[in-house]
């Protein structure tokens, strides 16, 4: 409170110094006055009375300065004077003013844009009340019967149900379409503690088969598609060709479980429909810790609810069963993915600054040697060292100031591009636009920034100053090794990624999802036959080759695992069943996608049960004889299928491989399994052609307009698929070879103006050596020798920093291993090169002057 | 004769705030006051008075106001804040215990 009222009193006096000296005026008078008074009732004339007390109170001006001076404003008052003389000084040497906020704004923008984005998707509390509460379990409990399992028996939290990315069709106006449908429970709400924006959410009535047709939507869609609408309470609309009640519309900020979900459809409890209820991981867990629960505790009781849950399962399952889940918070396995990544450019950024920082240090201390002559003089006028001080410190700060608000700007401009940069499943993205994260992104960079310059001009003597240079540009060096040692780990992992050999001939295929409804396809023959129409329309697209249908299109990354029993490996019913990779796919799918058949023959029409087996699926179960033959059960199925042929290896999960517990790939004809495909199937159609782009851009039309209501949705080529798969890779090399190269010119732009302006310094000396007979070789190994120590110094403390720091990037890398020796001794060997290549312009200039002119040279 | 450089420093602020500790009260007033209950011996000079004011008034133990005095004239009217009337305290225990240390010294010595 004191301080508080002392800071008030000194702003007053800082601004309104003119109402304050007019007050004391008043004061002073008023003393004069009484004492004026006094000395005439003492009976003392008016004039000898006023006389008395002029003498008595002695100079006014002289009192009147010295009340004045307690109000302590003189260190304000100079720091505006600071402030603005420094600003004069400044725009007297634009070029150095210019380079050093420019430098800053690059280094204070990039590091403000990505630690707002590290801190906005990695720390900031998600948009639900007390959200370091909710928790999920990460791997092994999944699916609607276990999960509406652990609800009803949890005692530590509140378990809701919720599964993202199930796609379904609406049919508006005559317009058909692809939404991201999440499918929930009726207690997700509750557990995250949202209310819709309009309406209600589902019941828990509304989770049983027959009533579950009801449907929330995201605000987007009922903004987008039913032009925010507010009568859609209550309407009906077509989802895969049934009619669904709008309940309600969610606030804009709601996007769980991801950014893109279009609407939300109640789980449908159906006790009879086994596979729904335990055949697959189609539901997963959020929770809410109950008050006095803990992590550990909720924990604790998962164990004991697999076990209850293990038992309800209609067949037996492995004793393995959930032995790997545990209970984690669900913000931490929303940024799992990103958190290495994001680590790694922020910390990249960070050195950046270093850099940045580095160079305009360089740059503050070349001009305070050059105004070494000025500060002389005004130190002998009688400037005592402090004020000097404080006046370069008013300058410095000024600077970074101005660097600062230019980063901000910086910032914005990255933050516009981030979406483009980053990849789309970056979890939050649309949120980190938010103002706290950047604000809090801005504060840390500038407080970096501020404590690094506060200690400049500690450094202001010139023998020492000379050697700080050199010690500047040295981190420099090393900063930008380490970012180049990152920037070449990663773009060798890129470089790994493109010589993958998929299996397949990517090129020159088309892929595109078409959803095949349940009026289109009610039985097996019927399907059949629609495929066939839908296959003649597609061979008349420009350059059509040949086309075939799957399951899925490879290297996009979707799960299609199947439990599997398999001859001549019998495994006890205690432990877990092999898990086989599915692709489901008509006969031509091997020819269209170049995959070749090493033995026995491919699908025919007519086919039923029969697989067909990858390459290494045949080596790994039946390594001495032929797979040919042999047979296969997947565990939900009561009937054996047999193997017809083997085919050559294909990556269908993504480039990098399968995950590892996948046993073995397996393919099954189509045809036949039209009856184990969902309602309202999606397949993917793939399309060998000469003139991809034309197909592209012509295959939605040609088959909406053949098929009235067909949905078409992702046509795209398995190139740009491939292309996709490494996002992840390609942003973060994209971002970090800038963020290299950025800092490698800095650098180098460091080192060039240090060693250019010591030859400068040094032009007298060098001259008088010419003159005693130096040759050329002498100076040039004079003037060079200590930038080659500082650069290989450099260089090396930066392969150490690298071989230090590489393991945050070992998450992103591929075919590579952290310590790469190529990324390693190349990166060092390019800087040193550079920055010897950038020492050595300056000194031969310095080599080609006139050693008389030298001489003369003030 | 006093003049108050020849006080020990610091104890001009001791007499001003214990001169507020009764009111508020003007410039003219404390240095009149302080002359007549020390017996004439304190003589304030206002070249003292006045600097001591402000800078207790910046250091927030004492605040201003300004209002007409008994003859009608306007005056500013110094008196004790919260915080001065915890500083008047401590410096009045202060000077308790210096006081009665120079006694000691003076007595016994």
């Amino acid at each position: 409170m004191l301080y508080l009222n002392r800071l008030k009193l000194r702003m007053k006096a800082f601004f309104q110094p003119d109402q304050l000296d007019h007050q004391l005026e008043d004061e002073l008078a008023f003393h004069l006055a009484e004492q004026k008074a006094e000395l005439l009732a003492s009976g003392l004339s008016e004039a000898e009375a006023g006389k008395q007390a002029h003498l008595l109170f002695g100079p006014v001006t002289n009192l009147a300065e010295q009340c004045r001076d307690t109000r302590r404003t003189q260190w304000l008052e100079d720091f505006a004077t600071d402030t603005a003389y420094a600003i004069r000084s400044l725009r007297l040497s634009p070029s150095f003013a210019l380079a050093a906020i420019l430098t800053l704004a690059l280094g204070i923008g990039a590091n403000t844009a990505f630690f707002a984005t590290a801190y906005g998707i990695l720390f900031r509390p998600l948009p639900y009340p007390a959200p370091e509460r909710l928790i999920e379990i990460d791997e092994g409990m999944a699916g609607v019967g276990p999960i509406t399992t652990i609800r009803s028996l949890a005692k530590a939290a509140d378990y809701a149900g919720y599964l993202s990315n199930n796609q379904v069709n609406l049919f508006e106006n005559g317009d058909a379409a692809r939404l991201e449908a999440s499918t929930a429970t009726a207690n997700l709400l509750s557990v995250l503690q949202v209310s819709p924006a309009l309406g209600r959410w589902f019941n828990p009535g509304q989770e049983q088969a027959g009533q579950h047709r009801v449907a929330v939507l995201s605000h987007r869609i009922w903004r987008d598609r039913f032009n925010s609408d507010p009568a859609i309470l209550g309407r009906k609309i077509l989802l895969n060709e049934k009619s669904y009640e709008v309940l309600g519309v969610m606030p804009q900020s709601f996007t769980f479980p991801t950014p893109d979900t279009d609407l939300w459809l109640p789980i449908a409890l159906d006790p009879r429909n086994v596979g729904y209820m335990w055949g697959g991981g189609n539901l997963f867990a959020i929770g809410r810790l109950k008050t006095g629960a803990t992590l550990a505790t909720a924990q604790a009781e998962i164990k004991p609810i697999i076990n209850r849950t293990r038992e309800l399962y209609p067949w037996r399952m492995p004793d393995l069963y959930g032995a790997a889940a545990h209970i984690v918070r669900h913000d931490e396995l929303l940024a799992k993915q990103v958190r290495p990544k994001l680590l790694v450019l922020s910390i990249a950024t960070l050195l950046l600054l270093l850099i940045a920082c580095g160079n305009v240090g360089n740059l503050m201390l070349a001009r305070s040697i050059q105004r070494e002559r000025e500060f002389a003089m005004r130190e002998a006028l009688g400037a005592n060292r402090g004020r000097l001080l404080r006046q370069i410190l008013t300058e410095n700060l000024v600077l970074v100031t101005a660097g600062g608000l230019a980063g901000l700007l910086a910032a914005l401009l990255i933050f516009e591009a981030l979406p483009t940069l980053l990849p789309k499943d970056t979890p939050r993205l649309n949120e980190i636009m938010a103002a706290p994260s950047i604000l809090l992104g801005a504060f840390a960079s500038l407080l970096l920034t501020l404590s690094l310059f506060a200690l400049a001009p500690l450094f202001r003597r010139k023998k020492r100053s000379s050697h700080l240079s050199l010690a500047l540009i040295g981190a420099q060096l090393a900063i930008a090794t380490t970012l180049l040692i990152g920037a070449s780990l990663m773009g060798r992992t890129l470089w790994q990624l493109a010589q993958i050999d998929t299996g397949l001939k990517s090129s020159g295929l088309v892929t595109a999802h078409v959803s095949v409804g349940a009026s289109r396809c009610p039985n097996r023959d019927t399907c059949n036959a629609f495929i066939e129409s839908l296959n003649r329309k597609l061979l008349d697209l420009p350059g059509a080759q040949s086309v075939a249908w799957a399951n899925f299109a490879p290297l996009e990354k979707n799960s299609s695992n199947v439990a599997s029993e398999i001859q001549d490996h019998p495994r006890n019913p205690r432990d877990p069943a092999y898990v086989l990779w599915q692709t489901i796919a008509t006969p031509a799918y091997f020819d269209t996608l170049g995959i070749p058949l090493r033995q026995g023959r491919l699908f025919n029409d007519s086919d039923s049960n029969v697989l067909i087996i990858g390459q290494s699926t045949a080596k790994r179960f039946w390594p001495n004889q032929s797979a040919i033959g042999k047979r296969i059960r997947p565990m939900s199925d009561r009937e054996w299928f047999t193997i017809v042929g083997v085919v050559g290896d294909v990556n269908h999960y993504s480039l990098e491989g399968y995950p590892d517990w996948v046993d073995g790939v397996v393919y099954r004809p189509l045809a036949a399994s039209f009856s184990n495909l969902p309602q309202s199937m999606k397949l993917s159609a793939l399309i060998r052609t000469t003139q991809s782009a034309m197909v592209q851009s012509s295959i939605t039309q040609t088959l909406q307009s053949a098929f009235p209501g067909l949905v078409v949705s992702r046509v795209t080529t398995l190139d740009q698929l491939r292309t996709d798969s490494t996002t992840n890779q390609r942003s973060t090399a994209f971002l970090l070879a800038l963020f290299a190269i950025l800092g490698l010119a800095l650098a180098i732009v460091g080192v060039h103006g240090v060693i250019a302006h010591r030859a400068a310094q040094r032009t007298r000396e060098l001259g008088i050596r010419i003159a005693l007979g130096a040759t050329p070789t002498n100076l040039l190994t004079l003037v060079l020798k200590e930038t080659i120590l500082v650069s290989l110094a450099g260089s090396l403390t930066g392969v150490f920093a690298a071989y230090a720091l590489s393991k945050y990037l070992n998450s992103l890398l591929f075919g590579i291993t952290i310590h790469d020796p190529l990324a390693f001794t190349l990166s060092p060997l390019t800087l040193f090169l550079a920055a010897t290549i950038a020492a050595a312009w300056p000194a031969f200039r310095v080599l080609g002057t006139d050693p008389a002119l030298t001489l003369r040279h003030d | 004769m006093s003049r108050p450089s020849d006080l020990i420093q610091g104890t001009l602020d001791l007499l001003i705030l214990k001169t507020l500790s009764t009111g508020a009260v003007h410039g003219w007033a404390i240095a009149k006051r302080i002359q007549q209950i020390s017996n004439e011996v304190l003589q304030v000079q206002q070249g003292s008075l006045y600097p001591a004011l402000h800078r207790l008034e910046q250091q927030g133990w004492i605040e201003s106001e300004t209002k007409p005095t008994e003859s009608g004239r306007v005056a500013k009217f110094y008196s004790l804040t919260k915080a001065g009337k915890k500083q008047l305290a401590h410096e009045l225990n202060e000077w308790d215990r210096l006081s009665a240390a120079v006694q000691l010294v003076v007595k016994h010595a």
